[in-house]
């Protein structure tokens, strides 16, 4: 057990080392000058003395190499340096941002849960032609792109019907439509992997036998079947997780809404190299920690995991594919 | 069982009150009602630092200009009136400048407004650790400034400059309170202290600024409809990138005025009874093509009027903006002074391009049709700073792209965020390219064209895209930066415009407009004509 716990600490900051390096470097092969980030953004005419006592101030006019190992140096401490647009501590900016995305991306995954679901537990009732009409939806859902759906939202929600805010705000009408917007799409991938799991469970021989011993059509969705649907989408929440905050850029860029997604793309254009590792490290800090989340979810929801010498990847495959021939 | 009577009288009644709803005026209220709060949002993007010293870009002047207020201000010709300044005396050598400043008049720290305050002012601009680009290249000809009397400063150049007062009326070289100076960049860039009808009192990063009232002023620019505090309690300036977002909240209540509208929605704006929009041409040059002529293949003069007499864009300008801009034959914006069209240089005219491309050698084509030289194709590297060209924009260069091509040229897209942008133009990694400049002063055509300014600054920037390098021009251009005497100026300009056009260095598109929308609640509302940016002290908000 304390190896296992070990791996994966090791393995979680391997992910943080390879995001924070990945993103270093990859930030300095994009052209545009971060000095000019510090002396008033992309374009400034900023004079020979003032770039240079910026260069020196930061660093800058260190070797890549030279800069890289500083960088790591200082982020092994727990310093994720200053930001140079925003002229404060990546820090206190990322803990002032981080709480809305956070609730939006919270939201958005119970409400895709929710959806799907419902979705999941309606079509594998309602036959073949509700199968095929919840299988149309949720390809249509997942494939839509966050960009054209919220600002469809937008124009039928906020400007013909005035429903609700365009612009976000900080109640809960304000969150509707930037969770509506995420959450569709992802209830569309989730939704698509519990129906074929539901269906398959249905189908096996254990809740045959659940049938036989006299459980009722509710008690075996809601104790058998439920159990086995939710396990792929519990897999799928882990990457869900980093798919919601990519998803984060655009909504929160849309509707105005602050948090990390819009920091981070501002933060890029303006090539604010220490905002954008800072908010990487956090959002890849999120995805590990999701990723054992999930991991723990999943074994609740199969006691068979929880086994000693059991590994979560080999007993998954068997309940994904319990009775492949049968369909 | 109802008569017919009675519902010919009902229907008679229902029309009468129709008619009467109809004839009342659109209870519009001439009288002036203080208090309330207006939301602006803006599509400009949000400042890295509210102190427009600091760099020095247009979010910083807009949200900056109803706080920090300059010394002169400009009427609708361009012409210089009192701001903080009643006026400026010029020694007849041109190199001493004596500005007569307002008396009474403090920052709303307490600080007084003096001559002391414009002398910190202009050493913090000049200062390399305030790392000003915009004010310190404006102030590029002052070499100091005293302080004479406590209502006189003085300021001495290097050579005469006659747009120092069009470039002191620029919010990038507003006044601050020197008290608010000496705390420090990162103090001053959250909140800078001004003379303006607002103050900053509130800056939530990536979400707004809240300005609130100054309930002591009494330093309006000529102009203005009232002078003494402003109507409105506060504004809540609120950063929302996305355009049709920010459209949306205008429709929907959520704000009341929007600025970067586009063309679409100006039209359905402009034809609701609800909204109104307010437009202006933003001063300096107008949105034009520059091509780069210190490069192949535009470094040839036949290839640069080929491109220009096969780039058709008055078809494109109809369709993608909907009647909200004008074709512009000229280098300048419709707003700047000395302006000079020169329409039958800008003909189209196919023969004459495909001509004038085999003159220069460009005569076999490949299976594209895209014309061959040596081996070389004729390919025309086009990068857009999406930042800066509007999607209505980056369509109307699709089509360039498309009837250039019949011609033989290969104009290659490529739109770039600010930064690549930015360095692809400082790295002349380009063949054509769209740029943005505004400068309230004829003066913007020196820094465009001069050949001093091909000379990149330390950053890499060189406003002289075009590459164009011509002892004349510069002449003229250094002449009429100069000459104080207006006839001269306009001489100057004219034969300057001219030799661009002839030079076929410049395809100029149209004017860059201001393009705010407002609701009808909103009244008074103004934009000041120095950097067609709205001004809120005559403004209020029907309850």
């Amino acid at each position: 057990m304390a190896g296992r716990v070990g791996v994966r600490v090791l393995g979680g900051v391997f992910v943080l080392w390879a995001a924070a390096t990945l993103t270093f470097f990859g930030l300095r092969l994009i052209p545009g000058d971060p000095a000019q980030a510090i002396l008033g953004g992309p374009g400034s005419q900023a004079s020979a003395e003032a770039l240079a006592a910026v260069r020196a101030e930061y660093g800058l006019d260190q070797s890549i190499w030279v800069q890289y190992v500083q960088y790591l140096g200082r982020l092994i401490t727990g310093d994720l340096g200053s930001s140079y647009s925003l002229r404060m501590p990546v820090a206190e900016v990322i803990g002032a941002q981080i709480g809305g995305t956070l609730l939006l991306a919270a939201l958005s995954l119970a409400v895709a849960w929710a959806i799907a679901l419902g979705l999941a537990t309606w079509s594998t009732r309602g036959g073949r032609v509700a199968g095929a009409v919840a299988s149309g939806l949720e390809i249509v859902a997942a494939a839509v792109p966050h960009f054209w759906l919220a600002t469809v939202l937008v124009l039928v929600f906020s400007t013909t019907l005035r429903w609700l805010p365009a612009v976000s705000t900080p109640g809960p009408a304000g969150l509707v439509l930037p969770v509506v917007t995420l959450a569709l799409p992802l209830a569309g991938f989730l939704g698509q992997v519990m129906r074929e799991s539901v269906l398959d469970a249905l189908a096996s021989p254990f809740v045959v036998s659940a049938r036989a011993r006299g459980e009722t059509e509710s008690g075996v969705r809601w104790r058998h079947v439920l159990r086995h649907g939710a396990l792929p989408g519990i897999a799928l929440s882990g990457w869900a997780f980093g798919w919601l905050i990519s998803g984060a850029v655009v909504v929160e860029t849309i509707f105005a809404r602050p948090g990390l997604g819009r920091t981070l793309l501002n933060a890029v254009q303006l090539r604010d190299v220490p905002l954008v590792i800072g908010v990487v490290l956090v959002v890849a800090l999120g995805y590990v920690l999701m990723t054992v989340l999930t991991d723990a979810a999943s074994r609740l929801a199969d006691p068979r995991l929880a086994q000693p010498g059991a590994t979560g990847r080999r007993v998954a495959d068997p309940v994904l594919t319990p009775s492949g021939g049968s369909r | 069982m109802i008569s017919l009577a009675g519902v010919v009288t009902a229907s008679a009644l229902l029309i009468a009150l129709a008619g009467c709803a109809a004839d009342a005026p659109v209870s519009v209220d001439s009288t002036p009602v203080a208090g309330g709060t207006l939301t602006y949002a803006t599509g400009f993007g949000e400042p890295t630092c509210l102190d427009p010293h600091v760099g020095g870009n247009m979010p910083q002047a807009l949200v900056g200009t109803n706080v920090l207020e300059s010394l002169f201000s400009q009427d609708e010709s361009g012409a210089i009136v009192p701001w903080l300044a009643s006026g400026a005396t010029v020694s007849e050598d041109g190199l001493t400048v004596d500005v007569a400043l307002n008396e009474g008049i403090s920052f709303t720290d307490g600080t007084p407004f003096d001559a002391d305050a414009v002398v910190a002012n202009i050493t913090h601009m000049k200062d390399p650790n305030t790392a000003s680009s915009t004010a310190i290249l404006a102030l590029g000809k002052v070499t100091s400034v005293e302080a004479v009397d406590p209502l006189t400063a003085r300021f001495t150049l290097s050579e005469p400059d006659s747009a120092l007062q069009e470039s002191l009326a620029q919010t990038w070289l507003a006044m601050e309170s020197p008290a608010g100076l000496a705390r420090g960049m990162d103090a001053n860039c959250e909140a800078p202290i001004g003379t303006g009808p607002f103050v900053f009192s509130e800056w939530v990063k990536q979400d707004h600024v809240t300005l609130t009232r100054n309930e002591a002023y009494n330093s309006a620019p000529a102009g203005a409809a009232h002078s003494g505090p402003a109507y409105l309690d506060t504004i809540e300036w609120r950063f929302i990138p996305d355009t049709a977002t920010r459209f949306a909240a205008l429709q929907s209540g959520q704000v009341d005025v929007i600025d970067e509208m586009q063309p679409d929605n100006v039209v359905a704006a402009a034809s609701s009874d609800q909204f109104d929009v307010l437009t202006g041409a933003l001063p300096g040059a107008s949105i034009r093509l520059e091509l780069n002529s210190g490069y192949a293949p535009f470094d040839d003069e036949r290839v640069r009027k080929a491109f220009i007499a096969s780039a058709d864009v008055n078809p494109g300008i109809e369709s993608l903006f909907f009647g909200t801009v004008d074709r512009s034959y000229s280098v300048l914006s419709t707003s700047t002074p000395y302006g000079a069209s020169f329409e039958d240089d800008y003909a189209i005219d196919t023969d004459k391009a495909n001509t004038l491309l085999d003159e220069a050698g460009w005569t076999s084509r490949d299976s594209d049709g895209t014309r061959m030289k040596d081996g070389e194709r004729l390919v025309v590297d086009f990068p857009i700073s999406t930042n800066q060209s509007i999607p209505a924009e980056q369509s109307l260069f699709e089509q360039i792209q498309a009837t250039t091509k019949e011609v033989g040229f290969d104009v290659e897209l490529h739109p770039l965020d600010l930064s690549s942008w930015y360095a692809a133009l400082g790295s002349w990694d380009f063949d054509v390219t769209s740029a943005i400049y505004t400068k309230n002063s004829p003066d913007v055509l020196r820094i465009l064209y001069h050949s001093d300014n091909i000379i990149p600054a330390p950053s890499g920037y060189h406003p002289n895209n075009a590459h164009v390098s011509i002892p004349e021009l510069d002449a003229l251009l250094t002449e009429a930066g100069e000459t104080s005497d207006a006839a001269v100026r306009e001489k100057d300009y004219a034969a300057a415009q001219k030799l661009l056009a002839d030079g076929a260095y410049v395809l100029p598109l149209y004017d860059h407009l201001q393009k705010i929308g407002y609701s009808t609640t909103v009244q008074g509302l103004t934009l000041l004509p120095t950097l067609q940016i709205p001004y809120f002290g005559d403004t209020w908000v029907q309850g």
